[in-house]
């Protein structure tokens, strides 16, 4: 036999079950949605992204929107409730020693 | 080798998304379900030998340019060589890769390595093993990945850091989060403590030269979903060698030599006319038929396919600037207008599996499909 016998996921089907949630644009627009997640970074093309576009909220990650300037939400990268809430909102980082940001940029420039 | 046209399962976008399996479709179906790929039992075992082969002849060749300096060949940064040396000699952890074989007529022919950061990991290990089950689980499948990455990472405890695992990778990307937790899972499963980061979120403390997670945590140990070449280049690239926690990344620093195409003419050199690979070489003499490939680059960008010096295909892309290598041409067979290669994972120093990413051209890009299969 060359395959697995048994298959057991502890987090991402857990991440899946926190995740399932009706959270649409439209609820956190109408405040309805907990909270709307805004960045103060700028995401940028990556070389590959499989997007299910709407309706899909089985996400085991949920995707962030944040307002643009034409007052729309626009995707922003994914968050996730395993994350620390740090990693997955603007935080602010003034009383940290650590500089940020050093790593990431050639994803954006890589293509 | 046989491709199996079949009808998906009712309402299977719902049951991969149950799996945590959220990109699944793009314009097109990502996971089509709508064939499979049947292999008799000889033929998976001779994949499952070839891989094991190609394996060993690659750590072989990663000795020889480490014995040979032949780091500028590479194009890896004279900076980074005492880091990539110590990582080999201290057999610094190394949890998985991907081969891309091509089978035609009985024959095997590694195209390249994915030695860093292979990604479809989470598609061969999770979704065709569950889609498998339901199709018919009275099959076989040449699918350990899952029982030998919870028992890899185990083995592995032992050799870390004192400290949390971190996973780190990209946030724009939900292939590479998919990716990432679920080697977290695993090494969960494993007994580890981990902690998930973004690439990007990932600090710097100048006073004590260590590199910190959100919360200013000491990064000990970490995966990283993200290519050793982006991390040099990046502003933070050279703290990994002022580094006083002298963290263990995984993969390790001496997977900057496989994962670069450049590998592929020196394992020529070192086994010439082997019957697992296709010659190779860093300049296009002597070829008439040939892949020139960037020595870095993803997703089949910025191929060109030569045949009888004509240009058959070719892929856009933003790669190259390092330089090519010349393979010779191997075209991938054609199943009515499909053309699948095989990605033959590494799991703890084994071959664990497999995984068929398939095209509707010769070269396999990032709008390929990924297809199940299964051992008849």
């Amino acid at each position: 036999m060359k395959k697995s016998k048994k298959i057991k996921l502890v987090l991402i089907t857990a991440a899946l079950a926190s995740c399932n949630q009706n959270n649409t644009p439209t609820d956190w627009e109408n405040g309805n949605g907990g909270k709307t997640y805004l960045r103060s970074d700028s995401t940028a093309p990556y070389a590959r992204s499989h997007y299910h576009g709407g309706g899909m909220w089985f996400y085991a990650f949920r995707p962030m929107y944040s307002y643009n300037t034409n007052g729309f939400f626009t995707r922003n990268g994914f968050s996730s409730n395993a994350i620390p809430m740090a990693s997955n909102y603007g935080t602010n980082y003034s009383k940290s020693r650590a500089v940020r940001g050093g790593f990431g940029r050639s994803s954006k420039s890589g293509g | 080798m046989k491709r199996i046209n079949i009808t998906p399962r009712n309402n299977w976008q719902k049951i991969v998304e149950k799996l945590g399996f959220g990109f699944h479709t793009t314009e097109v179906p990502y996971w089509d379900e709508s064939a499979y790929y049947s292999f008799r039992p000889d033929e998976i075992d001779a994949i499952e030998k070839a891989t094991a082969n190609l394996y060993e002849m690659s750590l072989c060749a990663v000795q020889h340019v480490i014995d040979y300096k032949k780091y500028e060949l590479l194009k890896i940064p004279s900076w980074i060589i005492p880091h990539i040396e110590a990582s080999w000699e201290n057999d610094e952890p190394s949890i998985y890769g991907r081969m891309d074989l091509c089978y035609k007529n009985g024959e095997i022919k590694l195209l390249e390595f994915n030695a860093d950061t292979p990604t479809s990991l989470f598609e061969a290990s999770i979704v065709q093993w569950f889609w498998l089950n339901d199709f018919d689980k009275t099959k076989d499948q040449f699918n350990s990945l899952h029982e030998k990455l919870i028992s890899y990472w185990g083995y592995l405890m032992p050799y870390m850091n004192i400290g949390k695992l971190h996973f780190a990778c990209v946030k724009e990307s939900l292939e590479d989060l998919t990716n990432s937790e679920y080697l977290r899972d695993c090494a969960i499963q494993a007994g580890y403590n981990t902690k998930l980061t973004f690439i990007d979120t990932i600090g710097w403390d100048e006073t004590t030269k260590n590199f910190v997670d959100a919360d200013d945590e000491v990064i000990s140990n970490i995966f990283k979903l993200y290519p050793w070449e982006w991390l040099l280049q990046d502003e933070f690239g050279k703290n990994i060698i002022t580094d006083s926690s002298k963290t263990k990344w995984i993969e390790p620093s001496w997977k900057m030599i496989l994962s670069n195409k450049g590998i592929l003419p020196i394992l020529w050199q070192l086994y010439p006319k082997h019957p697992l690979l296709l010659k190779a070489e860093f300049t296009e003499d002597g070829f008439s038929s040939y892949a020139k490939k960037p020595i870095l680059s993803r997703e089949g960008a910025n191929i060109q396919l030569i045949e009888n010096k004509k240009l058959i295909e070719n892929s856009n892309g933003e790669y190259g600037k390092e330089g090519f290598i010349f393979q010779e041409l191997f075209t991938l067979p054609n199943y009515g207008n499909n053309y699948p290669v095989i990605g033959s994972w590494i799991v703890g120093q084994q071959p664990a599996g497999i995984g068929i990413r398939e095209s509707k051209s010769l070269i396999t890009d990032n709008t390929s499909c990924f297809i199940p299969h299964l051992i008849d």
